[in-house]
């Protein structure tokens, strides 16, 4: 069952189209993947899904409603979070602050202390760390923080923009790891990756994007590991 | 000596707060927006030609004053949120700065048609003679000014550190696409920003015009002068740094006044400015870059 859909949509800076209808769907509870070269626009589309960029045309269907074009607020409400790209935390602000912050339309006090235990059970560091400002935390602490915050909305879909980005291997483990728990849990996970190795192997399904374009859809297998990672870095020879 | 060095700075501290109170808002415009609203001072003026307007014409006491004042100016900060901001929001500066300069000179016109005399009387806060203590002579008002300009920043930093409003205010200064997509309402936000920002600074025209007990058209310029400067003292955007920038200048000036002479009051603390803008202090530099 399509949990997100998108059709045809166009975004565009300016008069740069960056992306040109665009097409793909996100099954409930799987881990689906985006793969593909610098500047083929997948960060652009994970900003156009959480309203942070609104689409020139397409549309955007998220369990039954409507969502391209609403206000990033509104479709929070609706159930979807993005880890963006760089992780984004709150430099000057605790790491306690930065996941009330993420849990900010949800009014119940004592659900959300709960759910703060619950991503200290689930990230020790944080949890040692959680009157430090998180501006002073490593990079991969800071990943965590970001999931941590984006969890604490308590999203029915997680977007995440490269999470591995500028790790060390150890770390990108980690982050991997806490992936599949995610998974496991239940949350539906539409992941972008510079990463091919790592996100075939824990994507139930993946697709391939160049130049703005959806170029190829399928599970992991369904294509040789090489040509797709060779796809994915640097895009098809023959164009 | 010592008398002169302690009354100076008891006379500079309490002008520094209500200067802190400008900075505030400035630097709670300023951060959320990262754009300079010129019509700030203005409308603070405008909340308090409202206030005298309405002694003028009917009479009214301190309190009721206070509030004409405070609401005047909220509304007049609404006014310019919805005119100058809400239509160039991640457009340009440089429109939006114009679009509010050219309210300022709305504001001004308005006061100057409905009150044409260059001056009014404003009730005063305390009428009574000053408090002396041993060789120490303390104006009342100027007492009752520090205190509320106090209170009004303990309460800015109550609702900027431990309420939810304050936590989605940090987290759009230090990060606003992060804070939209934590689920943060923005132009409600924006909105709620400029009513808080024109409330304290009506609070901080309101105890000035009455510590003075007079008020000119000049009062718009005044505060946006003063807290623009108090702000950049303080380092853009840093909301400790515009209570500490406030003081500051209250401070320079009244020290500069007293051992320099009344002209050097202002230029002494434009000096200051221009020598740490040139030397490029790390508290000025990093800020402004994020």
């Amino acid at each position: 069952m399509s949990f997100l859909s998108v059709r045809d949509v166009v975004t565009a800076y300016g008069k740069i189209e960056a992306l040109k209808g665009v097409s793909l769907e996100v099954a409930e509870g799987a881990i689906t993947c985006l793969l593909g070269p610098n500047g083929a626009g997948k960060t652009t589309l994970m900003m156009t899904i959480a309203g942070i960029l609104k689409p020139k045309r397409g549309a955007i269907q998220f369990a039954g409603a409507e969502i391209a074009g609403r206000a990033p607020h509104a479709i929070v409400a609706r159930g979807v979070a993005l880890v963006p790209e760089n992780r984004l935390v709150f430099p000057a602000m605790t790491v306690l602050e930065n996941m009330h912050a993420g849990a900010y339309q949800r009014g119940d006090k004592k659900t959300v202390a709960a759910d703060i235990e619950r991503m200290f059970a689930r990230f020790p560091r944080l949890k040692e760390r959680a009157a430090q400002q998180a501006g002073t935390l490593s990079g991969g602490e800071q990943q965590m923080l970001a999931v941590a915050r984006a969890l604490m909305s308590r999203p029915k879909l997680l977007l995440m923009d490269e999470p591995s980005l500028g790790l060390a291997p150890l770390v990108v483990e980690e982050i991997f790891r806490i992936v599949t728990e995610l998974h496991r849990d239940g949350t539906t996970i539409f992941l972008v990756e510079q990463n091919a190795h790592m996100a075939l192997k824990v994507a139930q399904h993946f697709y391939l994007m160049e130049q703005g374009k959806v170029t190829f859809s399928g599970d992991p297998g369904s294509l040789a590991e090489d040509e797709v990672i060779q796809r994915a870095y640097l895009g098809s020879a023959q164009r | 000596m010592l008398v002169d060095l302690v009354q100076n700075t008891l006379d500079g501290l309490s002008a520094g707060a209500a200067y802190a109170l400008l900075a505030l808002g400035f630097t709670l415009i300023f951060g959320v927006l990262r754009r300079a609203n010129l019509s700030f001072g203005p409308a603070i003026m405008f909340g308090c030609y409202a206030a005298t307007w309405t002694h003028v014409n009917f009479g009214a006491g301190l309190l009721l004053l206070a509030v004409i004042t405070i609401c005047g100016a909220v509304l007049a900060g609404a006014y310019v949120e919805r005119l100058c901001f809400a239509p160039h929001r991640g457009g340009s500066a440089i429109a939006a700065m114009v679009a509010s300069f050219a309210l300022w000179m709305q504001f001004e016109e308005l006061a100057t048609l409905v009150m044409p005399r260059h001056l009014y009387a404003f009730p005063l806060l305390y009428e009574g003679d000053a408090l002396a203590l041993g060789p120490f002579t303390l104006r009342v008002d100027t007492l009752v000014l520090l205190g509320a300009a106090l209170a009004a920043c303990a309460l800015m930093g109550w609702i900027l550190y431990r309420t939810r409003f304050g936590l989605a205010v940090r987290a759009l200064i230090e990060q606003p696409a992060a804070a939209a997509l934590a689920g943060i309402n923005v132009p409600w936000v924006f909105a709620g920003v400029f009513a808080l920002a024109s409330a304290i600074g009506g609070v901080a025209g309101y105890l000035v015009v009455a510590s003075h007990g007079q008020i000119t058209p000049m009062l718009g310029m005044w505060a946006t002068l003063k807290g623009l400067l108090a702000m950049m003292l303080g380092g853009l955007g840093s909301l400790p740094g515009a209570v500490i920038g406030g003081l500051a200048l209250g401070l320079i000036e009244a020290h500069s006044q007293w051992y320099l002479g009344p002209q050097m009051r202002d230029l002494i603390a434009y000096l200051l400015l221009f020598i740490l803008l040139a030397a490029r202090v790390p508290w000025m530099t990093t800020r402004s870059a994020s």
